[in-house]
């Protein structure tokens, strides 16, 4: 369509005879499209020109072939312009550079026209018969002229249409008035009547002179642009005077005349559009040059802004700075999205160049902490390199920021959760330098030594020399003061792993019980963490468990004893059967005359020795009923098991159980109490027995096996030939008030294992392969570890 | 007391009781055998048959009642007198009806022991017609 208006336009502004124009502005048009187009829609727009064309020279007479041989050549001169231009420029539709103004020239306003002008002079002279040079003059002027001033101009309109939009009203003024100056000047220098060619150059007052200024102020105020379009305007004022006989160039010949307008224009535009290239790209500097301060003396600003702020203002600070850096960059938003410490964060959009928003990640020690997200209003925008550069350096100071503050957070928390640690605990620490010397203490150990009753050991303020003060209470006879300054000295000397201590002060009554603990400190300057933990509650609760236990034991004794009340009958009334007889039998002795004295002293040693036998049986019976505390002495394991067995002769008979002994030969040494260990194994047997209950008579049988178990431990093992354990029950076995007996308290076997365990044994259960149980219990042999 | 001395067996495992017996036994003109198990009664009286039997109930291994059962059952039957340190009515119903002459709960009467012993003594060669 453009190429229609342009030929017609072209054949209005022919100066005939001649076939070419003037200003040929078809080839232009389609240099112009060819430029805008991309490369893969070149045919489209070649394709939709030749109708255009055909419509446009059709009319004008000529042969077929020739408008043909034109269409061909005209093309040519697009594709060779369009194709120097994209191949040597940076950007072929824009002519703000002088670089891409002398592309511009040399390719598409002088080598195309040079070159298809040879093909199109050709088919002319051959076909329309016209002299071939004069032919080529005309179309290379002319359409050098025209790719000068038309091809700028369309660019200018086509790829910037919005250029003055923004402009403000002055100088929309402004450039309303330069355009109708411009036009203005030109009717006048153009438009007058021929002066003469002394009019041309040089006259004073020649009104030719003063497009100059005005041409000049386009290109310096409004740049290439409006250059572009000022020229076009001059061209054509020029031309239509020049075809309409007017102006400066009309007193020569027709075609002289034309070369000569074409010249003076070439003359004009050539440099104008230079200079107006050279201050765009001047002024372009400058302007980037100012952005970049300006952009700098932002980082700056912003980078000033975190470097002396505390770490609990920074969340604040990133805030007020992410909106002025969306002030500054004009965007309508910035968004600072942080990622957790570890694992993936949220997805971040990672647009590509072309897109509302840009995210930019934030790298803090070569890990990514988070995205500096930046949105902008219109739905799709352009991010040059140059840009995200700048948004790369802006996101590096935030992630400085967030990395210091982060750093500084879990440091602060550290120190606090330390602090928090030592001030939480009840326990009195103070850490001690390598000479004794106490450099730090927590609250605990403050109060301690505020308190009436202070410890000896506790409560002195940083400073003080810790080894110093354990030495005078050892001088003062503090008891067992030598035993904890030792300890000390030990693990700051490094002699020793750690020291534990347990110790009372206080009045008597109210006593009141420390634990004292000494760790080395692990670090070059060595040092130790003194510890006092106050322990009387555990230390009562402890008594309070022994007497208990020891209450529950006597319990657990007099049941027993009730238990086996018929069994100690039958013990006394052995005896005192054998007594009553024999004083019987020495009655009649002694009334026998002669009487047997000899018989009679027999039986007074029977009687003695009956009656002690009794005494005896009396005197367990009360040693086992009295509620004694532990009385260790060193024992023979083997001598307690036959003594429980003796003890229960005759319930062993009445129950039918065959007792197994397999004791070790040596005496099986312990220290323990004889009475608390006679009860573990009478338990032990009683509850065989019972476990024996629904056995068949001949097969009630019990094996107590004893040994020495190591040189550290003694071991007894009681064997029952009864029902076993369920699956499960050996711990619950041991517990109180476990029983399987309908008459049983269920307290034999654990008063059992709390005795064991008062003696620093163990206690446990097997079920036997065969059938039945056998209960065990170890006791430290006093050579060994003690209990 | 026409012919030799009644024999009297003590069977009890408690060697007091064993000893005292025996002295009051033959105090009172008895010839005494003790026995410390109802084993060793059984290997050694074979020949030798006592006229009466003062058994102990509660022993190791057979009881005063086992034996007493078994020496009825080989066709022996010697009076026996029961001595128990536990005097329960079970046992000594038990025993009474397994034929025994008396039961005496420990510690006994000796004049009880000793009457008991003579009626067992005269049962015993009432039953048995004399030279067999």
């Amino acid at each position: 369509m453009s190429y229609y208006v342009g030929a017609n336009i072209g054949f209005i502004l022919r100066i005939p005879p001649a076939t070419p124009s003037v200003l040929w502005p078809p080839n232009s048009v389609l240099t112009a499209t060819l430029l805008l187009a991309p490369r893969r829609r070149w045919w489209i727009y070649l394709l939709a020109a030749f109708p255009a064309h055909l419509a446009a020279e059709l009319p004008a007479g000529w042969p077929t072939s020739l408008v043909l041989a034109l269409f061909a050549t005209n093309c040519s001169e697009a594709l060779v312009a369009a194709v120097c231009v994209r191949h040597f420029s940076d950007a072929p539709t824009r002519l703000d550079t002088l670089r891409r103004v002398v592309v511009f020239i040399a390719g598409a306003v002088l080598a195309a026209p040079f070159v298809s002008s040879f093909a199109d002079a050709a088919a002319v002279a051959w076909l329309a018969g016209e002299h071939y040079w004069s032919v080529w003059r005309t179309r290379f002027f002319s359409n050098v002229l025209t790719a000068l001033t038309l091809v700028p101009a369309i660019l200018t309109v086509a790829s910037d249409r919005g250029w003055m939009r923004g402009a403000s009203i002055r100088r929309r003024a402004e450039a309303s008035l330069l355009a109708a100056s411009l036009v203005a000047v030109a009717i006048m220098a153009f438009g007058a009547r021929s002066v003469g060619p002394a009019a041309l150059f040089g006259s004073p007052g020649s009104p030719l002179a003063f497009l100059l200024p005005f041409l000049l102020w386009a290109a310096v105020r409004f740049g290439p642009r409006a250059a572009n379009l000022a020229l076009l305007t001059t061209s054509l004022v020029a031309i239509w005077a020049g075809t309409h006989g007017r102006g400066p160039f009309t007193s020569l010949p027709a075609a002289t005349s034309v070369v000569a307008l074409q010249i003076f224009l070439f003359v004009v535009a050539i440099p104008l559009l230079c200079l107006a290239a050279l201050i765009e790209e001047r002024r372009r500097a400058e302007e980037a040059l100012e952005e970049r301060l300006r952009f700098e003396a932002f980082l700056a600003r912003l980078s000033g802004a975190f470097v002396h702020l505390p770490s609990h203002d920074i969340e604040k600070a990133v805030e007020a700075w992410l909106q002025r850096l969306a002030e500054f960059l004009q965007l309508d938003r910035v968004v600072l999205v942080r990622l957790p410490a570890a694992g993936p964060g949220p997805a971040v959009p990672c647009p590509g160049a072309a897109s509302s928003s840009m995210a930019v990640p934030l790298v803090a020690s070569d890990r990514v902490v988070g995205w500096l997200v930046f949105h902008s209003a219109p739905a799709e925008r352009v991010w040059p390199e140059e840009l995200i550069q700048k948004l790369r350096m802006i996101a590096q100071v935030f992630a400085n920021a967030l990395a210091r503050k982060d750093a500084e957070d879990a440091l602060r928390a550290s120190e606090l959760m330390k602090s928090a640690i030592l001030a939480s605990l009840s326990s009195a620490v103070a850490v001690l330098d390598r000479d004794g010397r106490v450099i730090a203490v927590n609250e605990s150990w403050t109060r301690f030594g505020a308190e009436p009753e202070a410890t000896a050991y506790a409560g002195f303020p940083v400073g003080a020399h810790y080894l110093a003060i354990c030495r005078q209470a050892v001088r003062e006879g503090v008891p067992q003061s030598s035993k904890v300054l030792s300890g000390i000295e030990e693990v700051l000397h490094g002699s020793r792993r750690g020291f534990a201590f347990e110790y009372s002060c206080g009045s008597p009554g109210s006593e009141r019980w420390f634990a004292l603990s000494v760790v080395p400190l692990n670090r070059p300057a060595g040092g130790a963490v003194v510890s006092h933990t106050e322990v009387t509650e555990r230390k009562r609760a402890e008594v309070q468990a022994e007497r208990s236990r020891q209450e529950l034991a006597h319990f657990t004794r007099v049941s027993t004893m009730g238990e086996l009340a018929a069994s100690l009958a039958h013990e006394l009334r052995q005896p005192l059967t054998a007594i009553m007889t024999n004083a019987q039998a020495a009655r009649r002795f002694l009334d026998a005359t002669p009487p047997d004295l000899q018989e009679l002293g027999h039986i007074l040693g029977d009687i003695i020795a009956d009656d002690t036998r009794a005494a005896d049986v009396i005197q367990r019976l009360r040693e086992m009923l009295s509620k004694g505390e532990l009385r260790r002495a060193v024992l023979d394991l083997n001598d307690l098991i036959r003594d429980v067995i003796r003890l229960l002769g005759s319930d062993v008979v009445i129950r039918n159980v065959k007792v197994g002994l397999e004791l070790d030969p040596g005496p099986l040494v312990v220290n323990g109490d004889r009475v608390q260990l006679e009860q573990v194994i009478l338990n032990l047997f009683v509850n065989a027995m019972d476990a024996m209950a629904e056995v068949a008579d001949g097969e009630r049988t019990i094996v107590v096996r004893s040994e020495v178990d190591g040189a550290e431990a003694v071991h007894v093992a009681v064997r029952d030939a009864g029902t076993g354990m369920r699956d499960g029950a050996h711990e619950e076995i041991f517990k109180p008030f476990y029983t399987t007996k309908p008459e049983g308290m269920g307290m034999g076997l654990s008063i059992a294992k709390s005795i064991i365990e008062a003696h620093g044994g163990t206690i446990w259960a097997t079920n036997n392969p065969e059938r039945g149980a056998t209960f065990h219990f170890s006791l430290p042999a006093p050579g060994g570890t003690p209990g | 007391m026409s012919e030799a001395e009644p024999t009297i067996a003590v069977v009890d495992d408690d060697l007091s009781i064993r000893r005292s017996l025996e002295r009051l036994l033959r105090s009172a003109g008895y010839r005494v055998t003790t026995f410390a198990s109802a084993r060793e009664f059984l290997e050694r009286v074979a020949s030798d048959r006592p006229d009466c039997a003062v058994l102990d109930v509660r022993m190791p291994g057979q009881s005063g009642l086992d034996l007493h059962g078994k020496l009825a059952a080989a066709g022996r039957d010697i009076p026996a007198i029961f001595i128990t340190g536990d005097a329960d009515f079970f046992t000594a119903d038990r025993a009474m009806k397994a034929g025994a002459t008396d039961f005496l709960s420990k510690p006994f009467d000796v004049y009880v022991l000793l009457s008991a012993i003579e009626r067992a003594v005269a049962q015993g060669r009432q039953r048995r017609p004399p030279g067999k």
